[in-house]
């Protein structure tokens, strides 16, 4: 079943398509990548899915019927939907703690006015927090953390959402060994709860050990689709894209 | 009696004022992240509430001051929604929003002069006859005492709401990264229409203690305004406890200032710390 599919899809930017007539769909439960050199339309095609970017044209159908051409950024988590974006984004004068509280928080104004997060959300705050190995320093201000500290505690946000559809962006890119390692622990435990991850990754090597299918992107445009291990050994694409 | 205790005392109402005016102009910028010209104008609204709900209307006082804040809160909840809110959706720059916030102002302005006139006008004379307390010296009115204390309690009302409740820290995240905000859920719009109403109703209910204290005019809000925004520059923009500390700073340093020369020195004496801070520390005194 697909849970999210593109249909015609357009995005320009000053009369340039940046995502030209995209239709693509994404299958419910499997990790998803997106690959294509740099300029391609991967992280537009995440900022129209997560509401980031207007629509220019074509639509955006969750979970079968759904049918979206104007979707705001607030509403992409009623969706069910959630991200990371490539370059890290975090609430920089809160602490580690505050960032995953705040996206448990009740969203009616006169309950949050007058409620204390309780041990319920604390609890869901400690398990991804000790996720990505980042309990310890729940009190640190998440402007001092390191980069990929900071990286894994954006994963860790997504996390807490308890979305259907995880848009990574990178997740991976600029992580130590032992940190990308619990990142892709993450991913493979998303697969193994049913959840949806699209995935943008520039490591091959990742995109073969963890995606079920990919969809290869050139100028906006699908170039390739399919299983990692029957697209990325046709010859073209090695050679166009990948360079060796 | 010697000046000094009186000096002091004046700083301290002075700084309790600007406390006011600084935490809620900074809860409306570091949301907004525009210059809000309008937010001065909120006082005078207050004021002028109070005087019609009190004086024309003779309802009692305390009804008036419950009623004038809440109506100044709607105003500015209003502007928000009628006029930056599309702008904001219209992709405005921070500039243009400016702008639309100096043609608020004078609107504000004109609309209560034409109702009201410009003359100078008390909010005191309704009151019984105002109580005078002598501390270490120095003279305070029951008013000024009042002033003191909402400032006080204001302010801790303010830490508790952005820090201990869950709203609070739903406001946090929009000052931190408004499109995060978005994507996390918040409805970014909705809330700052609340911050708004809480913004505008802390500065009408300081026009309205200002009323009670010295009195009102149409164009009180802009001086009030620049005041506050001093406090909050002086302090660090966007940060409680640096708005407070600039508010009294600029509170001690405008009164003694003018210890020796004449009191129209004030608002030079007050610019000239801005100026200086500006050059010297520009992020103010608690952010580094």
């Amino acid at each position: 079943m697909k849970i999210i599919e593109t249909k015609n899809l357009v995005k320009r930017f000053n009369g340039v398509y940046a995502i030209d007539r995209l239709s693509i769909g994404i299958e419910k439960g499997q990790i998803t990548g997106i690959v294509g050199p740099n300029g391609s339309g991967k992280t537009t095609l995440i900022n129209l899915l997560s509401g980031v970017l207007k629509i220019d044209s074509g639509e955006i159908v969750v979970d079968g019927t759904e049918k979206i051409t104007r979707i705001l950024p607030h509403q992409v988590f009623f969706y069910g939907i959630t991200r990371t974006f490539q370059n890290v984004r975090l609430f920089e004068q809160m602490t580690v703690l505050d960032n995953i509280l705040v996206v448990i928080t009740e969203r009616n104004i006169f309950s949050s006015l007058f409620e204390k997060h309780i041990e319920y959300h604390h609890k869901i705050a400690e398990e991804v927090l000790q996720k990505v190995g980042l309990w310890k320093k729940k009190n640190q201000l998440a402007a001092n953390l390191s980069y990929g500290q900071r990286k894994l505690l954006e994963i860790a946000r997504a996390l807490a959402m308890k979305a259907e559809v995880y848009l990574f962006d990178e997740p991976f890119a600029g992580l130590f060994p032992e940190m990308r390692k619990i990142v892709s622990v993450i991913v493979q435990e998303l697969k193994q709860k049913n959840k949806t991850v699209i995935l943008i990754e520039h490591d091959i090597g990742l995109i073969r050990e963890l995606c079920d299918y990919i969809f290869v992107m050139n100028e906006g445009r699908l170039l390739a689709e399919g299983k990692p291990e029957s697209v990325l050994e046709r010859k073209e694409i090695i050679e166009a894209y990948f360079g060796n | 009696m010697g000046i000094l205790p009186q000096l002091i005392l004046n700083s301290i109402i002075a700084g309790a004022i600007y406390t006011l005016v600084a935490l809620s102009f900074n809860l409306i910028y570091s949301t907004t992240k525009f210059f809000n010209l309008a937010h001065g104008v909120m006082a005078a609204i207050g004021g002028y509430a109070v005087f019609y709900f009190s004086k024309t209307l003779g309802l009692d006082i305390h009804i008036a001051i419950v009623l004038g804040v809440i109506l100044t809160g709607f105003v500015g909840f209003g502007v928000d929604k009628f006029i930056y809110l599309q702008l904001r959706k219209r992709k405005a720059s921070n500039m243009v929003l400016l702008v639309a916030s100096l043609g608020v102002m004078t609107a504000l302005q004109a609309i209560i002069a034409i109702l009201f006139s410009s003359r100078f006008k008390t909010l005191s004379g309704n009151i019984d006859t105002q109580k005078i307390f002598t501390i270490l010296g120095g003279v305070i009115t029951q008013t000024q005492l009042v002033i003191l204390l909402s400032a006080v309690l204001i302010m801790a009302g303010f830490v508790i709401f952005l820090y201990k409740t869950q709203f609070g820290k739903t406001v946090r995240a929009i000052s931190d990264d408004e499109e995060v905000a978005r994507i996390i859920g918040i409805n970014t719009n909705k809330i700052i229409g609340y911050i708004f109403f809480i913004g505008s109703a802390v500065t009408g209910f300081t026009g309205i203690l200002i009323g009670f204290d010295v009195g009102i005019e149409p164009t009180m809000g802009l001086s009030l305004l620049l005041k506050g925004v001093i406090a909050s520059i002086v302090g660090g923009v966007g940060n409680i406890y640096g708005g407070v500390l600039g508010a009294f700073l600029l509170g001690f340093v405008e009164n003694f200032g003018i210890w020796k020369i004449s009191g129209e020195w004030k608002d030079a004496i007050a610019f000239a710390l801005l100026i200086v801070f500006l050059i010297f520390r520009p992020r103010g005194i608690m952010n580094k």
